[in-house]
């Protein structure tokens, strides 16, 4: 019923001499911004070019949640509607993305949280996105293993509750993406590293590869957690970006427990169960910046201490398995994403920190309709480097600015 | 029920000693020392579970956990480990994954239904049309999950945690791993050896076969030499032992954690160790590589470890008729052991042409055990548990079924190397073992044993020895080196670290001249076409399912992992982490020849050995600061709320609008704890440049006797912090920041000032020092009565010309009590703040009382003080400002100065851009219309888009008005401007408000400033 089985995202062919453009990482940001690139703007002669195999950076290390209830008016209707997306990619692509959107709860731990709560919430309302707060007891019914006793380091006063939200699976988006590219001509070159960029009078000419030179005029660097440096190495542009490490890690599966995206700031955690059944659980970043992707022994215990709190039946589990990644996060918590200015031909999405997979689809789509036009799109313009140099932040986190190696 | 022997010097059961347990509301019994899947199979019980995707029965295949095979419920806990779980009396022990029974699954018929259900199938189906998925997915969702917890399970038991030190870490107390401590601990060395099973000895533990060496006695057995041993190593002052201790993870400096599951002499369920160790010795052994054949997972199928030991440690004779297919000597060995224990064994399937030893093939040949070399089962037959076997020789032109209940099969061995790989040392295949090899060994890391690929027994030993020498001369390195001392004063002159390289030399000398490494069994695939050889139990993974895998371009067995979900079970890479990398570089070789054929391993992540969460957590344990008057404010009826770090009386009575609190301070006087504030000293020759760098202002104006406002931003001109200045005397300072940012503030200022080598020091005073902030009109008396009966008289006078307001005085109280004492106006009123340290805080605050009597003083909490304030329009950081909230936005430029000599004001240059942007937004006050409501905090200013959102709005009830601040983009920021204001949940129906000057409340300040 399934019929022979056949590469997915192509044979492997030889590296041609030259593209009409270069991605360089094979993430989920590449994939999406090379899928659009095809579909919508008929630019088809497009290899994606990746050191190690796709999916293998952050599109394959991030716990899969999806949502929309960003803070500033600029972020939530780019997450919109990239939330949007996913039912339509998943047709589009003829490949389950299994979206499983199941809403996700943020977790209120004092009052002044709730107030904080109540700007979310207004901008995600005032741009037609569902988002609500609700009380402790209204939380407990959604997820009746929260704790909601007074007897915890933060007791919970309500939540912020956002039907929309879920999980994607996303593997699958990596995979579906890469198959609806190949499908339009996009080539996949995996185990091929970038190794420069060549310009001349303010222009890209080539990239030198480990398998070869490729003359193009157009390329982009999303390479997640490496493309600041890479972009530094190659065009020394230097972008405020620092790199650190996030953890995540799954229990043993159960049978269905929690049917919502659990999370909370106060305890940096959250936790939601996968299809398999496992609970998945992460939040915080280590505190330094660093390029491995190494867990270390402390974050474990930090996040069973914190699910014992508020989610203490899963005391009763086991962790199955931990594994970390990496977060480029810049100043204020927005993603970069800009082009064809420093170097005509050059474009650049980073800066994504932990909400690159929310974000893939929407962020691929603006990206390609950018490189297309060679201008950026309304929806994407906020995003542009200058505003570091302005002072501009994007207010994105509501919290002050702390000690981090950026000031 | 199977008869048990009952006298076997191996055992680690007491047939005495009954265990009585309930198996699915039944009582059964076992013995003590029996594990819960022991005693099960003791009982008749063969089906353990059913397996995830295709409720295939499962039995009892290892007894060390590799795979879920044999997990159940036990009291309430889910996916419990039952083939190592130790038998407790009383257990409640159920099966999972079942419709009906395991025996009787309803869903059993899945197993058919395969050929829908290949690679990735989830992917590619379900999806349409659309309205499919969800009804799909709760299906899967009840289809997956393989345990079931309640929602308001509470996890029995107490769980501590200790962080022992040690030099030496040795990792598996086995015959490798106990030889390494021993070696390390008689150099003096303080080591810790830990140990998965309840019992050391490792694989030496239920052998008999002679221990094969000349400079022992002959006919000592293994398991004698293991008690040996143990007993060396249990009685050795330098050793810490902790048995049914399993190691989980392994970190960058030798730092190791695992958990130690408590005995009935315990006080503990479990406990978490987490080690740091100057050298860690990992001899963790090896646990079998599964063979692959049709129906390989079936019960009656076992590992021949795991037949081996159920007779010599449990006394359980596994089957009546065995067949055995192994593919190394030991296989061999346990052939002959069960057989003089008793079991029938039809033949054994050697996969080795030649290499046996000729000791076991004589031993063989003594009993008429029929040995087929190059052989190997190919298919198991049955289709509960094992009936018959297809046996066939390798390349399948021969066959030969034999009736059977059970097959012991195993390829060979898989080293445990994650202890190692967690540890960052990579890995290569050894095509002569067979093995991953550690290449590149972690820094102080060592490796001995059966996991280097050793199979001697005396070659295993010295291995360990010699490991364990290492490890201790890089400890001695270590403290010669000053990095570390001695606790016990053991010489570490030139000459003992001399005279231990060259005993190193020696024992390398030794181990050459002993038996190396041994040839593993290669990589083989029984050859048959069938659609069940399962290459992950856990997940249902067969080898067809790799092949589709490769097919459909994964090439990687990292990614192959990923698409087929092989490895990523309860088990982890157990049962598969071997045999993945092995046969997909296999296909991959015959499929593609260009392609490397060399097996690449896929990832180790900890924990090793799932560990429970609770076990991780501890105990509960809630860390909240409190201030010195917490108990009092309790006793006065303070609601307390954890704000921060801190736990704070928010409220005083039950009205959350603060009515009563507000006016009191309003009309009278009141008090309120501000112990919180963060608290600095900074003195030193470079104090004031420090502050010059770091604050806004000129701190250089700050004068003795007066307080001085200021804030701090950061690069981008954002404040990060706002405080009170005070000059103790030259260079010598008093600060304070806000309660939230106390911490993370210091580390800027440090981080700020590292580079100039400025000479200061920053003391952090906050937890030492208590403040009671004093404010209303009848301030000025109740502090007057306070100080008036011990100071002198031109201290006493508080008058509003002898103590102004932004002044500052100190004065003692009864002579003892020192009192910083600040005149500020937070909240708009006449106030004082008085610093004194955290143990007169009491006394002080007694007297402030007591002195307040006769004006009713109240006490008045942070939310009141939030209303107050905000009246009078002194910003929160936090509440009035955010993360992109520049000096200039919040209206407080005037406390930058910009002609500061010789100062690199931080953020200066962003203000000075940022001066010229008409972009910015503006804090301003406002009132709402009409009379109407305050709107709720964090309400949007909208037209088309966001303008803007208020920061704190409240009906006063000073101004009987409803006011509040807001931040706007600065066209909306003019005087008599309206503002549209939206609110959650307002569904479009927007209020109105008007921009007012700010403050609302006293603007000219006459009440605070007399």
């Amino acid at each position: 019923m399934f019929g022979k089985y056949k590469p997915m995202w192509g044979e492997k062919t030889q590296l041609k001499s030259s593209y009409d453009v270069v991605i360089i990482g094979g993430g989920l940001h590449s994939l999406a911004t090379a899928y659009f690139l095809a579909k919508e703007h008929g630019i088809t002669d497009v290899a994606i070019i990746e050191k190690n195999y796709i999916g293998f950076g952050g599109a394959g290390r991030n716990t899969a949640i999806v949502r929309a209830n960003q803070r500033t008016q600029y972020n939530v209707p780019l997450y919109k509607e990239a939330l949007d997306l996913w039912p339509v990619l998943t047709k589009e692509l003829d490949y389950n993305l299994m979206f499983n959107n199941c809403g996700n709860l943020n977790l209120m731990h004092s009052e002044a949280a709730m107030k904080a709560a109540r700007m979310t919430i207004a901008t995600a309302q005032f741009h037609g996105v569902e988002s609500h707060l609700i009380d402790a007891k209204e939380a407990k019914e959604l997820v009746p293993a929260l704790n909601i006793s007074e007897d915890i380091t933060y007791p919970i006063h309500g939540a912020m509750f956002h039907p929309p939200g879920g999980v994607v699976r996303h593997d699958a988006v990596v995979w579906g993406l890469a198959r609806g590219a190949a499908k339009h001509g996009v080539e996949i070159h995996q185990q091929t590293e970038a190794i420069a960029i060549n310009t001349s009078n303010g222009k890209i000419v080539s990239v030198e590869t480990s398998r070869g030179s490729i003359s193009t005029n157009k390329v982009l660097i999303s390479a997640g957690g490496y493309s600041a440096g890479l972009i530094y190495k190659m065009l020394g542009i230097k972008l405020p970006i620092s790199v650190l490490t996030i953890q995540a890690m799954v229990t043993q599966p159960v049978k269905p427990l929690l049917n919502h995206v659990v999370s909370s700031g106060a305890y940096h955690c959250y936790a939601n169960q996968t299809l398999k059944g496992e609970i998945a659980t992460g939040a915080h970043m280590d505190h330094w910046p660093n390029y491995t992707t190494q867990t270390t022994a402390h974050y474990i215990k930090h996040q069973a201490e914190a699910l014992s709190e508020f989610l203490p039946c899963l005391r009763g589990l086991r962790f199955m398995r931990i594994w970390a990644g990496l977060a480029d996060m810049t100043p204020d918590m927005a993603p970069i994403l800009d082009g064809n200015d420093q170097i005509e031909g050059f474009y650049f999405n980073c800066g994504w920190g932990y909400f690159g997979f929310k974000s893939c689809t929407a962020s691929g789509k603006y990206m390609a309709q950018f490189m297309a036009d060679g201008e950026a799109p309304d929806m994407i313009k906020p995003f542009n480097l200058k505003r570091y140099e302005q002072h501009k932040l994007m207010g994105e986190t509501a919290e002050l600015v702390s000690y981090t190696p950026n000031n | 029920m199977v008869t048990r022997i009952t006298q076997l010097p191996t055992l680690r059961i007491d047939p005495a000693q009954k265990v009585v347990f309930d198996y699915k509301g039944k009582d059964y019994a076992g013995f003590k020392g029996d594990t819960i899947a022991t005693a099960l199979y003791h009982n008749g019980v063969k089906i353990f579970g059913r397996s995830l995707k295709y409720h295939r029965p499962r039995g009892l295949y290892s007894l060390d956990g590799e795979c879920s095979n044999t997990c159940m419920e036990v009291d309430g806990i889910p996916n419990v480990r039952t083939e190592n779980t130790l038998l407790k009396q009383g257990m409640k022990v159920k099966e999972q994954n079942v419709k009906g029974s395991a025996e009787n699954d309803m869903m059993g018929f899945i197993d058919k239904l395969d050929f829908m259900m290949p690679a990735g199938f989830y992917y590619r189906t379900m999806h349409k049309p659309a309205v499919l998925w969800p009804v799909a997915m709760k299906q899967i969702r009840k289809a997956a999950g393989i345990g079931t917890i309640s929602p308001d399970f509470e996890m029995p038991g107490r769980f501590e945690q200790i962080f022992p030190s040690a030099d030496v870490v040795v990792i598996g107390g086995g015959p490798a791993g106990m030889n390494a401590a021993l070696a390390a601990a008689d150099k003096g060395l303080r080591v810790v050896i830990m140990e998965s099973r309840p019992w050391l000895g490792g694989f030496f533990d239920y052998r008999t076969v002679d221990y094969r060496d000349s400079e022992y006695k002959k006919n000592k057995q293994l398991y004698i030499r293991a008690k040996e041993l143990a007993s060396k190593v249990e009685s050795h002052s330098g050793i810490r032992v902790f048995k049914h201790a399993s190691v989980v993870g392994t970190y960058t400096n030798n730092l190791v954690t695992g958990f130690q599951i408590g005995g009935e002499k315990d006080n503990f369920t479990e406990r978490y160790i987490e080690i740091r160790a100057k050298s860690v010795v990992v001899a963790a052994g090896c646990i079998e590589r599964p063979l692959l054949f049709e129906n390989n997972e079936r019960p009656g199928v076992m590992q021949v470890g795991c037949v081996h030991r159920l007779a010599r440690t449990y006394g359980i004779i596994a089957g009546e008729r065995a067949v055995f297919s192994v593919g190394h000597d030991l296989g061999l060995e346990a052939a002959i052991d069960l057989f003089d224990l008793g079991m029938k064994i039809l033949c054994v399937a050697d996969v080795r042409e030649d290499g046996q030893n000729p000791y076991l093939m004589i031993e063989l040949a003594k009993r008429n055990i029929l040995l087929l070399k190059g052989w190997v089962v190919s298919e198991a037959h049955g289709s509960k548990r094992v009936k018959g076997v297809t046996m066939t020789t390798l390349d399948g032109t021969i066959s030969r079924d034999f009736e059977c209940d059970l097959v012991a099969a195993s390829a060979g061995f898989t080293p445990i190397n994650g202890h190692l790989t967690l540890a960052h040392a990579k890995l290569r295949y050894d095509s002569h073992t067979n093995f991953f090899v550690a290449d590149t060994m972690p820094e102080r890391t060592y490796s001995a044993g059966r996991m280097l690929g050793l199979e001697d027994s005396l070659s295993i030993e010295v291995s360990g020895m010699l490991a364990g020498l290492k490890a201790a001369l890089e400890c001695k390195k270590f403290y010669d080196a000053g990095i570390c001392k001695t606790s016990d004063g053991v010489a570490n002159s030139q000459e003992s670290i001399n005279q231990l390289s060259s005993e190193i030399d020696t024992v390398t000398a030794k181990l050459k001249e002993l038996p190396g490494t041994a040839r593993g069994s290669k990589f083989v695939n029984a050859p048959v076409k069938g659609r069940k050889s399962f290459i992950c139990f856990d997940e249902d993974t067969t080898i067809k399912n790799i092949k589709q895998a490769v097919e459909m371009g994964f090439d990687v067995p990292e990614l192959i992992k990923r698409f087929t979900s092989a490895g990523t079970g309860p088990g982890q890479g157990g049962i598969p982490g071997h045999n993945l990398p092995l046969y997909v570089a296999k296909y991959t070789a015959a499929k593609n020849s260009s392609s490397g054929s060399h097996p690449k391993p896929t990832n180790v992540r900890p924990p090793l050995v799932p560990t429970f969460i609770s076990t991780y957590a501890g105990r509960k344990h809630i860390m909240m600061k409190r201030t010195p008057m917490d108990q009092m404010q309790r006793a006065d009826g303070g609601v307390f709320r954890k704000i921060g770090v801190w736990e704070r009386a928010r409220y005083f009575s039950n009205d959350f609008s603060c009515k009563k609190e507000i006016e009191n301070v309003r009309n009278n006087v009141g008090m309120l704890d501000g112990s919180t504030l963060g608290k600095f000293r900074i003195h030193g020759p470079d104090a004031l440049k420090a502050l010059q760098r770091v604050y806004v202002s000129d701190m250089s104006k700050v004068k003795a006797g007066r307080i001085k406002y200021s804030a701090m931003c950061n690069d981008d001109g954002c404040v990060i912090d706002d405080g009170v200045v005070i000059k103790l005397g030259e260079n010598d300072y008093y600060f304070t920041t806000s309660t939230a940012r106390a911490g993370s503030t210091i580390e800027w200022i440090r981080y700020h000032t590292r580079f100039d080598g400025w000479d200061f020091y920053l003391v952090n005073l906050t937890d030492s020092m208590g403040v009671i902030n004093l404010s209303g009109p009848n301030a000025r008396k109740v502090l007057q009565k306070v100080i008036s009966q011990d100071n002198d008289a031109s201290i006493q006078d508080v008058s509003n010309e002898a103590f102004p307001f932004s002044g500052y005085r100190e004065f003692m109280i009864k002579n003892t009590i020192p009192v910083k004492a600040m005149r500020l106006g937070f909240v708009g009123e006449l106030s004082y703040e008085l610093h004194v340290p955290s143990s007169y805080m009491v006394s002080l605050w007694n007297m402030v009382k007591e002195a307040g009597k006769e004006f009713n003083i109240q006490n008045f909490g942070v939310e009141a003080q939030n209303v107050l304030r905000m009246e009078k329009c002194h910003i929160i950081l936090g509440q009035e400002s955010e993360q992109r909230t520049n000096l200039l936005d919040l209206g407080l430029g005037f406390l930058w100065d910009r002609t500061k000599k010789d100062a690199k004001t931080i953020g200066a240059a962003a203000l000075r851009h940022a001066e010229n942007d008409p972009t910015r937004f503006r804090l301003v006050g406002f009132k709402m219309e009409d009379n109407g409501r305050a709107p709720n905090d964090g309400a949007l200013i909208v037209d088309d888009k966001v303008r803007g959102y208020v920061c704190t709005a409240r009906d006063s009830f000073t101004l009987n008005e409803a006011v509040g601040m807001a931040l706007v983009e600065s066209h909306l920021a003019e005087i008599g401007t309206r503002l549209a204001i939206f609110e959650d949940e307002c569904k479009g129906e927007l209020i109105y408000g008007k921009v007012v000057p700010m403050p609302f409340y006293d603007p000219d300040g006459r009440r605070m400033k007399s």
